[in-house]
């Protein structure tokens, strides 16, 4: 049995045509299935584990990345398979899974190639895409072996899904594919440097692979995983190693 | 503070073209570890793909791949590598199971066991050369020379003598 979840931002009449194109496609398959609405502060794991418990297996969220995020940072640990629909503009993630954004997507998800990928902890919540330590005075420590620290502030950016972008314009764009199943989650640390009176600098930045971190700072900084901001003094980010089973496109790219 | 804040207006992108030589380009495309020019990394600092040094890494540096220590790193470390490129400066024993090259601009004290080793004219070596393949009278394998502060201009391989 399918159980659909979708985003508040779908019940805007734009989509509306679309929702409806999809749900014919969807009876059409003979896949069609319950509908959730959730709303943006709801946690999902006690809706998903209370319909496992009615018989279904299949969850499939209808949205844009942060509906990803939203649904997979809590709901991660169930034991059942995740489909995605993606709609709206906001869509990086469904290009990485091979997923195309709009009514073709239903196709992807009536033929269920599924795949197991790792995703990232940190602290008491998964995060599917990526986490962002806005710069602050860190320290970080890897695997317990070693550590790195800067002069001055340093961002921190976790990547496992999505690759991330140093550089703002198409000629000095560096793009840094990480695969959700390579077993190791990918950090990219810039510190800040001063520039000037006025200014800052972001500095060249280091990549490092690992599989446990540990991020501390002497005063409380913000951390944004997969688009939820968090005040923390110090988070443990670890890999889970193939703790989600997803339904995913042939154009995947890992 | 208002000199302090780090507001992303006040934030300049760094977009200089670094220059690089076309052996960097190549190893860049494989890269999975690098330590930017203004981070510290203190501990053993191990990695089971290539690694780039811009910055300073005290402790211990450990890869089975290749290592390259860019020009104005400084790695006061004991290194072990599969191959290793070095252009900055290595404080501590270096010992690569491939070959190491080392640079117009590297300084390396400590010593140095590889099989083959390429130094550039220019290269500073303080330090011990230990390489396979010849038999000493003192019954062990290997030929050592101590180099002083020499400066190289040929390249030296695991035949050839210091």
């Amino acid at each position: 049995m399918y159980v659909y979840l979708y985003d508040n931002f779908l019940r805007h009449k734009k989509f509306a045509p679309l929702i409806k194109a999809m749900e014919i496609r969807l009876t059409d398959y003979g896949i069609a299935g319950k509908i959730l609405h959730l709303s943006n502060y709801i946690d999902t794991k006690p809706i998903i584990d209370e319909e496992i418990r009615r018989g279904a297996k299949t969850f499939v969220i209808v949205g844009d990345d942060k509906s990803f995020g939203h649904v997979l940072s809590r709901g991660a640990t169930c034991e059942c398979t995740f489909g995605f629909l993606p709609v709206g503009p906001d869509n990086t993630i469904a290009d990485i899974l091979g997923i195309p954004v709009g009514i073709e997507a239903v196709d992807v998800l009536a033929k269920r190639r599924k795949e197991r990928l790792d995703i990232g902890w940190m602290n008491s919540r998964y995060f599917v895409s990526q986490l962002h330590v806005l710069p602050s005075k860190v320290e970080v420590t890897y695997d317990e072996r070693f550590r790195v620290t800067s002069n001055g502030k340093m961002e921190v950016v976790v990547c496992n899904l999505q690759p991330f972008y140093w550089k703002k314009d198409k000629k000095d764009k560096e793009q840094h594919m990480v695969h959700p199943q390579d077993g190791k989650l990918e950090a990219f640390l810039r510190p800040l440097t001063k520039q000037g009176w006025w200014g800052y600098k972001y500095e060249e930045p280091s990549i490092f692979p690992f599989e446990e971190m540990e991020i501390t700072g002497k005063e409380p900084f913000a951390v944004e995983a997969d688009g939820k901001i968090s005040k923390e003094v110090k988070v443990k980010i670890k890999l889970a190693r193939n703790k989600i089973e997803m339904i995913v496109g042939r154009n995947r790219k890992f | 503070m208002i000199f302090q804040k780090s507001s992303s207006r006040n934030i300049v992108e760094n977009t200089e073209e670094l220059p690089m030589n076309n052996s960097v380009v190549q190893h860049i495309d494989e890269v999975d570890t690098v330590v930017g020019p203004s981070v510290n990394v203190e501990g053993d600092f191990a990695s089971e793909g290539n690694i780039i040094v811009k910055g300073t890494v005290s402790g211990s540096v450990h890869t089975s791949k290749h290592l390259l220590v860019e020009p104005g790193a400084k790695i006061m470390a004991n290194v072990k590598a599969g191959s290793a490129q070095i252009a900055g400066e290595v404080k501590g024993n270096v010992k690569v199971k491939e070959s190491v090259e080392l640079t117009s601009t590297a300084r390396v004290v400590g010593d140095i066991e590889t099989k083959t080793l390429v130094m550039e004219a220019g290269a500073l070596l303080y330090g011990k050369v230990v390489m396979p393949g010849l038999e000493t009278n003192e019954g062990r394998t290997g030929r050592s020379s101590r180099s002083v502060g020499r400066r190289s201009e040929e390249p030296v391989n695991g035949e050839g003598l210091i």
